[in-house]
């Protein structure tokens, strides 16, 4: 019963703050949606999702983005190239809020403090 | 002073609303990622690096090598053994040769004080947004550069007249058809007495980040004509082409309407730096339990130097010239400061502007462009004091 009580807590502190010790690869994920599988396995290939999850930009910046990155090797259906620029501008459009980045620290061995 | 995370904390009521609606907030305030030699830095990028110094670094002339900004357009080479290293000088000259980097560090060593800034530092800030990084403020660094001059090596294969300029190629591993990353510099500044081929940074070798075992530095230029792990040096009869020379790196010939789309035919190439400044104490969005506020920062010119730099507390209706540091170099920036005394609590938006000696000064907005380069607009930041 204590550990489960234990157990449940350090689940809602886990969801309540943000993780401290994120591992490169596993976060961010691209939003869910549609899209999201697709776009993951074209555009993080050859780059983490931070780069897209940064940018606010209008439908036509998309597009020319897409466009770009598919001439670059981005495995992209051509069925799908719509799609992906409506998911692209749906969630990462000039009018979402700011992206916060993380920070780096130099030691692996370093404790996390508050 | 509150810290950055106090600051967080206190903006925490908006970012939870954020958060909820949009999952990507929900980790990143605090998070921290490993990467071994680089302390505190901003990740705007992992997969491949890209990391901005926060400003809160800049309050020594030198950066430390672990706050010092990478800019990388690849992944970096993924094994570099200096035991097998190699440079190549070719193209249009009389001897090409190679060099192995114990044969490079028997060559005589110059010494060069660059603020290296990336084309695209302050992009974040560009309304209308344009994809790229979204650097804000940082993506900016000044170190002590060390390593032979280019002219030397270039001398020693004997530069034909057709050698018009000079290409770089990098180790950079290129993922999928990304077109490799390839620039050249006009032979005049490859020929200049301060452009190196830098081994050392701060007197240690090139931290693997910032270009081991040798890149390019040409000084008072775009961090890009300063290419990394550099492998081979070619001497060409015209501007290399190729994406990073053109459409990359460019900037309008004449001033453009924000969004405003530009023809390639109408750009140039981006090279040396404008004349900029920036405010690294007190911090952006910070509260001050004092009425002393020390203003601190530091300007920079590229090619030129800086002759003044003036500080405003009133949204810019009256200037107050700031003390320049003794700290000196031709490419580098100066630390400058202020001793402002607030009158009274409340909030103050505090202004930093830089003249230099080509008689450019900062512009209070940036100069929008299609890649958003080179923004040097007046920097700002916003405090609250309460006593």
């Amino acid at each position: 019963m204590f550990k489960s009580n234990v157990a449940a807590c350090l689940l809602v502190v886990g969801f309540a703050l943000p993780p401290l010790w994120s591992q490169a690869g596993s976060v961010p994920e691209l939003p869910s949606g549609p899209m999201q599988a697709k776009a993951t396995t074209a555009c993080t290939e050859c780059h983490d999702a931070r780069i897209i999850v940064q940018q606010r930009l209008s439908k036509a910046a998309w597009t020319k983005e897409v466009d770009k990155m598919v001439k670059w090797g981005a495995l992209v259906d051509a069925q799908d190239r719509d799609a992906l620029i409506d998911y692209l501008s749906a969630n990462f459009g000039v009018d979402k809020p700011e992206y916060v980045p993380e920070r780096s620290r130099s030691s692996a061995a370093k404790k996390p403090t508050r | 002073m509150f810290s950055r995370r106090d600051f967080l904390r206190n903006m925490s009521g908006a970012a939870l609303v954020a958060s909820a609606a949009n999952p990507l907030l929900s980790w990143a305030t605090d998070a921290q990622i490993a990467i071994p030699g680089k302390e505190d830095l901003i990740v705007r990028s992992y997969r491949f690096f890209d990391l901005e110094t926060p400003v809160e670094h800049f309050r020594t002339w030198l950066t430390p090598v672990q706050y010092f900004f990478v800019r990388n357009h690849m992944h970096e080479p993924s094994t570099i053994d200096p035991a097998e290293w190699k440079l190549s000088i070719g193209g249009e000259v009389e001897k090409p040769y190679t060099l192995t980097l114990a044969e490079l560090g028997r060559l005589e060593v110059h010494s060069v004080v660059n603020t290296l800034e990336c084309a695209g530092n302050g992009r974040a800030f560009q309304n209308p947004k344009v994809p790229g990084v979204q650097w804000e403020k940082g993506a900016v660094s000044t170190g002590r550069f060390s390593g032979p001059r280019l002219r030397d090596l270039l001398q020693r294969a004997g530069v034909k007249s057709t050698g018009k300029h000079v290409m770089f190629r990098g180790l950079d591993e290129v993922p999928g058809k990304v077109p490799p990353f390839i620039r050249s510099i006009p032979i005049e500044k490859a020929m200049d007495s301060d452009t190196l081929v830098a081994t050392h940074l701060n007197g240690v070798p090139l931290p693997k980040h910032n270009g081991f075992p040798a890149r390019a530095l040409t000084p008072g230029w775009i961090g890009a004509a300063s290419c990394k792990w550099l492998t081979e040096i070619k001497v060409l009869e015209k501007e290399f082409e190729g994406n990073f020379m053109s459409p990359g790196y460019r900037m309008p010939n004449q001033p453009v309407k924000p969004g405003e789309p530009v023809k390639p035919e109408d750009t140039h190439p981006t090279t040396a730096l404008n004349v900029k400044s920036l405010i690294s104490s007190p911090s952006d969005g910070s509260t001050l339990r004092s009425l002393n506020v020390p203003i601190q920062g530091v300007a920079w010119a590229g090619e030129g130097d800086v002759t003044r730099v003036e500080v405003s507390i009133d949204g810019g209706n009256s200037w107050q010239p700031a003390e320049l540091g003794k700290e000196r170099a031709h490419y580098a920036w100066r630390l400058f400061s202020y001793p402002w005394k607030a009158a009274k609590s409340g909030d103050y938006t505090i202004l930093s502007r830089a003249t230099d000696s080509q008689g450019r000064t900062q512009p209070p907005a940036p100069a929008w462009n299609p890649s958003g380069y080179l923004n040097n607009a007046i920097d700002q930041v916003k405090i609250h004091v309460q006593v």
